[in-house]
């Protein structure tokens, strides 16, 4: 348990007296250079559809966005290096892989063949060159805030990002070069066909996914001290090998038109490429959330002050269903304030066990473990006062299932209609 | 959880702090221009059999004309769609073929509005009918890209687009654009295949 967590918090007056952090803003204003570039070619030609696309795929964004930042609610990563995570896959990953992938695309034609380049050209050359750049970002977080990076699902939320912002600007391009290719003019169709198929479609099992498994990587490379440093870098080269081969997959010619034609067949091809690594990632989320869960649980288990947690809250606050179903039934039993307030409380218990962790690692680092015990109390205050003193979960009502199953069938719903449009096309 | 020590501290990744940094920088580099060097240093250019079919794709054929290399970097083969890419010295010769469900006229305007989509581009003089001597029909006219001048073409039969684009130094195509023309007249397509 010692090591699955390490504690630490990064000032970012620290932040920007390292050299590295300054090699990294560099890197992040050249590619920003490029990518402008690259934008003001495609606003030039054609501006409606260019400026659809941003607000189509960064409004596809936000959901991506607000899911991989909760995925770590106890301790939260900082927004600026969440931030700057996105940044890197956005600016300096597609600047990067833009030219290197057409580039070995090219080797590939050269050495082997055009039809061999046809063919394997996407699932060799992108995912080569897309994945290391994407890496980079983690590696590049690592090195200006090394103590933010303090267990696997940090790594995983960092890859994730990078690859959030990786997939939202390819999608942007890929977008205007349908709009150039379909030859109509400044026309929206093309784009909104792409957000179907690359955002919509496609958006769940690609980069973010991609990223989330390197990220481990580099997650279990920081932070498993207690492993020798051979088997930490064979574990994050095995990571990125596997999301090489999960991005070369879907690329991949494979099963291109071995199930058929229809929306049956095309939902067959999606699942079978793409479930193998969401299931993987799905695990690892998993698995790195318990163990971080328990850690910091356990932390504020040794408080022992009913005023700060319960036994019941205790339970609740490792598991994010249970902190959902606490929100709920705050809301059920004393209305949205009291809800909120669950919110509240548990966010504040959350920070209070990372500023205790890190007063435990170095006395030196506690210096807030004081005014966020005090957050605690006075968010507990106001739960009382709205009549529902602990945050723990209720019965499980039917309203909360008939939602669940009702969302889950208007999802396929959809999802339906979209592969039966593409299926017939 | 014991207290995070020096060795800890100092391990990788996470303090080698500026040499790593400049080591992520050359990754960097070497993938943005490291592998576009090694792809201009090594030869793109392939001979080809001038007086024999060229498969492009969809099964459309075409016979190179004398004299021309086979630049495989802009040559894509496909079963329903794919581009070949043939060089005559600085002249490009590129066609293209892909599904299409509408009619010469739709594609001659997609194809017009394409070229005038990228930037410098500017169509220009009057569009001719022409026909290959396989019996595909068809429309060919210029246009202008910043200091070089280009010639397009484009047939659609059986559910196919074929777009022809020849670019090169106004000097340069007049020497080798009667060997074109008298190959884009070979672009055929074959049923059985």
């Amino acid at each position: 348990m010692s090591d699955e967590v390490l504690p630490g918090v990064t000032r970012s007056a620290a932040l920007v007296r390292q050299p590295a952090f300054w090699v990294v803003i560099l890197l992040l204003a050249i590619g920003a250079v490029r990518m402008s570039q690259i934008a003001a070619l495609f606003l030039t030609s054609y501006p409606f559809a260019t400026v659809t696309a941003i607000g189509m795929f960064a409004l596809l964004a936000v959901p991506f966005w607000l899911f991989v930042s909760e995925l770590d609610f106890l301790e939260r990563e900082p927004a600026g290096l969440r931030g700057l995570a996105f940044a890197w896959g956005g600016l300096v990953a597609t600047s990067v892989s833009i030219p290197g992938s057409t580039a070995l695309d090219n080797l590939i034609a050269k050495f082997g063949s055009p039809g061999l380049a046809a063919e394997w050209g996407a699932a060799l050359a992108g995912p080569t060159v897309e994945e290391i750049a994407k890496t980079l970002g983690v590696v590049a977080i690592v090195l200006i805030a090394r103590t933010q990076v303090n267990s696997v699902l940090d790594g995983i939320v960092y890859g994730a990002l990078v690859g959030l912002g990786f997939q939202i600007v390819e999608d942007v391009v890929f977008a205007v070069g349908a709009v150039q290719l379909a030859g109509e003019g400044d026309r929206v169709q093309p784009v909104i066909a792409t957000f179907l198929v690359r955002g919509f479609l496609a958006g769940v099992w690609s980069h973010t996914l991609f990223g989330a498994l390197a990220g481990a990587g580099i997650g279990y490379l920081v932070v498993r001290r207690d492993r020798g440093r051979g088997h930490r870098l064979a574990v994050a080269a095995l990571a990125l090998l596997a999301a090489w081969a999960s991005h070369s997959l879907w690329n991949s010619p494979l099963f291109r038109e071995g199930f058929g034609d229809g929306a049956l067949a095309l939902l067959a091809v999606l699942l079978f490429k793409g479930m193998p690594p969401l299931l993987l990632v799905l695990h690892l989320v998993r698995r790195a959330h318990d163990r971080e869960a328990a850690y910091y649980v356990a932390i504020l288990a040794a408080v022992r002050d009913r005023d700060v947690i319960t036994e019941g809250e205790l339970r609740v606050l490792g598991s994010g269903s249970r902190r959902g179903a606490a929100r709920r039934h705050a809301a059920a039993s004393a209305g949205r304030q009291a809800r909120a307030a669950v919110r509240r409380l548990q966010r504040a218990q959350a920070a209070l066990a990372v500023e205790l962790s890190r007063a435990t690692a170095d006395a030196a680092l506690a210096t807030g473990v004081d005014a966020r015990a005090a957050e605690v109390r006075s968010h507990r205050a106001t739960l009382a006062a709205l009549g529902h003193p602990e945050a723990v979960e209720g019965a499980r009502s039917w309203r909360h299932t008939a939602s669940t199953v009702g969302t889950a069938l208007l999802a396929f719903a959809v999802v339906w209609v979209a592969l039966s449009a593409l299926g017939d096309g | 959880m014991g207290r995070v020590t020096r060795r800890q501290l100092t391990d990788l990744p996470g303090t080698l702090g500026l040499p790593a940094a400049l080591a992520l920088a050359s990754i960097l580099a070497a993938l943005a221009f490291g592998l576009p060097a090694l792809d201009r240093a090594v030869p793109a250019g392939r001979p080809v059999d001038s007086g024999l079919p060229y498969p492009v794709a969809a099964g459309v054929t075409v016979v190179p004309p004398p004299g021309a290399d086979l630049d495989v970097t802009g040559t894509r083969p496909g079963d329903d769609r794919g581009t070949v890419l043939f060089r005559l010295g600085r002249v490009r010769y590129a066609i293209e073929v892909e599904p299409f469900d509408g009619d010469l006229t739709a594609a001659a305007v997609r194809l017009r509005q394409r070229l005038t989509g990228i930037s410098g581009h500017q169509v220009s003089g009057t569009q001719l009918a022409v026909s290959t001597a396989g019996g595909l029909a068809g429309v060919q006219g210029g246009y202008t890209a910043g200091d070089r001048d280009g010639r397009y073409a484009v047939f659609v039969a059986h559910g196919l687009i074929i777009e022809v684009m020849v670019t090169g130094a106004d000097a340069d195509l007049e020497h080798v654009l009667p060997a074109i023309d008298a190959s884009t007249r070979t672009l055929r397509y074959e049923t059985a295949r």
